[in-house]
């Protein structure tokens, strides 16, 4: 490509660029974003998500059965959303975040906000709600894989609508 | 014996006059081509500034963008050192700087190149290391105007605009670089140059992402941070030999000057003179030429033939301006022989 410099000129503009760029893509039958290890796919496949859950008051409650609490209950409806039912796996954080990065887990919940310190293990959600509490605001996140981000846009998506 | 060159009008003094370069007055095409550089450096402050702005405003936790934000801002660096260089270059010289303040073209230069390398280290050891690690790049989606978008669409946007503005600045900058002999500029047109080819290569790289090829943005990266490591070496080099006082250079230190060779041409045209050996090095933008000659036998050397042989040496070229010519029985055998060594 070979831009001359024509002052005040700008052609062709980014935009018409884009969306040339994405009717190809599609044209091909391709989606970006893309999971690289095809998180989005296999969950709507195989109809299990993967989730881990943190015990955290009010967000994410543990007993005997399956969690509970505002988090889990997004979680269900999110599932049900993929067509597939959620299998739970109940530990510590540290042990959740490990699984996801072995890709042995979709999802991790736990009443985690944008401060939390696995960004370099996991991707963060867009925060989905915010939280007025007496230290300010505190905004909530999940964890997805680092890099699948067609999973990460479809739940970020949903949870757009969910939190409204 | 040395010349005092004619000085332009004293009245500018305190103010630097823009046609000027210490004592060196400069022709028309040289004093416009300055005035272009300085506003064209003003108008790439002014860019990249918006640039870090907006790469800051869509970077969210990608490390990608983190490191292509962290780029712009040592992008600011050369316009920076040339404004600065170009201002302390205009001074007349004082009794505490006899030779002007020529140096600071080479200061700048250095400046410029130390700036531009770790731009290239940076996205060598970020890159090889995503590589190494396997990372695979989050990009989730960004709220805009109510909808959720992927955000790397907004990151190829980002980099469009931040892509543009190097790739048209840099281009005027060359020629300019040449006409004004100014390694400064030569150096900001490279970092320009990495400017856009790193915006360049995060499109390719945020498009492969988004395909699912989580290695490609990471090895997009790495193929340019070579050519960006290579020129930032390179002006490295060039820019502290030039303080060594190497033999002058080009403005893009691609080959000795021929002006290093005009002028033992110009000496040895005069017809007393037997022989000459002379050095010249540049003291940015300027040369300060020394040169030594022997008379032919019997012939006396009267101060006119010097003023004659110095008179034409100077009107090689705007650059040559500082002359010391001395006569000698017998040449120097210190100084080596400029015509050897060409590359």
């Amino acid at each position: 490509m070979k831009l001359e410099p024509v002052p005040g000129r700008w052609s062709p503009p980014a935009s018409i660029l884009l969306v040339l760029v994405t009717t190809l893509l599609s044209a091909c039958g391709l989606s970006i974003p893309t999971d690289p290890d095809g998180t989005l796919d296999a969950v709507r496949r195989d109809g299990v998500l993967r989730v881990g859950a943190s015990p955290s008051p009010g967000w994410v409650e543990v007993g005997d059965d399956d969690p509970t609490g505002r988090e889990p209950e997004l979680v269900e409806d999110f599932a049900h959303h993929l067509g597939a039912s959620v299998e739970w796996t109940v530990a510590g954080e540290e042990h959740l975040v490990e699984m996801l990065e072995k890709g042995e887990l979709d999802l991790v919940v736990g009443g985690l906000t944008d401060q939390n310190p696995w960004t370099a293990e996991a991707a963060p959600t867009r925060p989905y709600t915010e939280e007025r509490t007496a230290d300010g605001t505190k905004a909530h996140v999940m964890l997805v894989p680092m890099g699948e981000n067609a999973f990460q846009s479809e739940l970020e998506r949903w949870l757009d609508g969910a939190a409204s | 014996m040395s010349r005092r060159p004619h000085g332009g009008d004293e009245a500018g003094e305190r103010g630097y006059p823009r046609s000027r370069f210490g004592h060196t007055d400069l022709p028309e095409e040289q004093a416009s081509a300055l005035r272009r550089a300085v506003r064209l450096e003003i108008a790439t402050l002014a860019f990249m500034v918006t640039a870090v702005i907006v790469v800051f405003l869509t970077m969210g936790s990608s490390q990608a963008m983190q490191t292509a934000w962290a780029e712009d801002l040592l992008a600011l660096i050369p316009p920076l050192a040339f404004l600065v260089a170009v201002r302390r270059a205009r001074k007349r010289p004082t009794s505490d700087h006899p030779y002007g303040f020529h140096r600071s073209t080479g200061i700048g230069h250095l400046t410029a190149a130390v700036a531009l390398l770790a731009v290239g280290v940076s996205l060598v050891v970020d890159s090889g290391l995503g590589l190494l690690r396997a990372e695979h790049p989050p990009i989730g989606t960004t709220e805009l105007f109510g909808h959720a978008v992927w955000s790397g669409w907004l990151m190829i946007a980002a980099m469009v605009y931040t892509g543009i503005g190097p790739y048209l600045l840099g281009r005027l900058k060359l020629p300019l670089a040449e006409q004004l002999h100014d390694k400064v500029l030569y150096a900001d047109a490279d970092m320009q140059k990495a400017d856009w080819m790193t915006a360049l290569g995060t499109i390719v790289g945020v498009i492969s992402i988004g395909l699912g090829l989580w290695w490609a943005d990471a090895a997009a990266a790495l193929l340019i941070s070579g050519s960006i490591v290579r020129d930032g070496w390179r002006n490295l080099r060039a820019a502290s030999s030039g303080l060594m006082d190497r033999r002058a250079r080009t403005f893009d230190d691609a080959h000795p000057h021929p002006l290093t060779l005009a002028v033992d041409d110009v000496l040895g045209r005069q017809e007393w003179v037997a022989g000459s050996r002379s050095r010249v090095r540049d003291q940015g933008h300027v040369f300060h030429v020394e040169a030594f000659v022997r008379p032919r036998a019997g012939r006396n050397v009267s101060v006119d033939d010097l003023e004659t042989a110095v008179d034409q040496l100077r009107e090689l070229d705007w650059k040559i301006n500082d002359v010391v010519l001395m006569p000698v029985r017998e040449l120097p055998d210190t100084i080596p022989d400029p015509a050897r060594d060409q590359d």
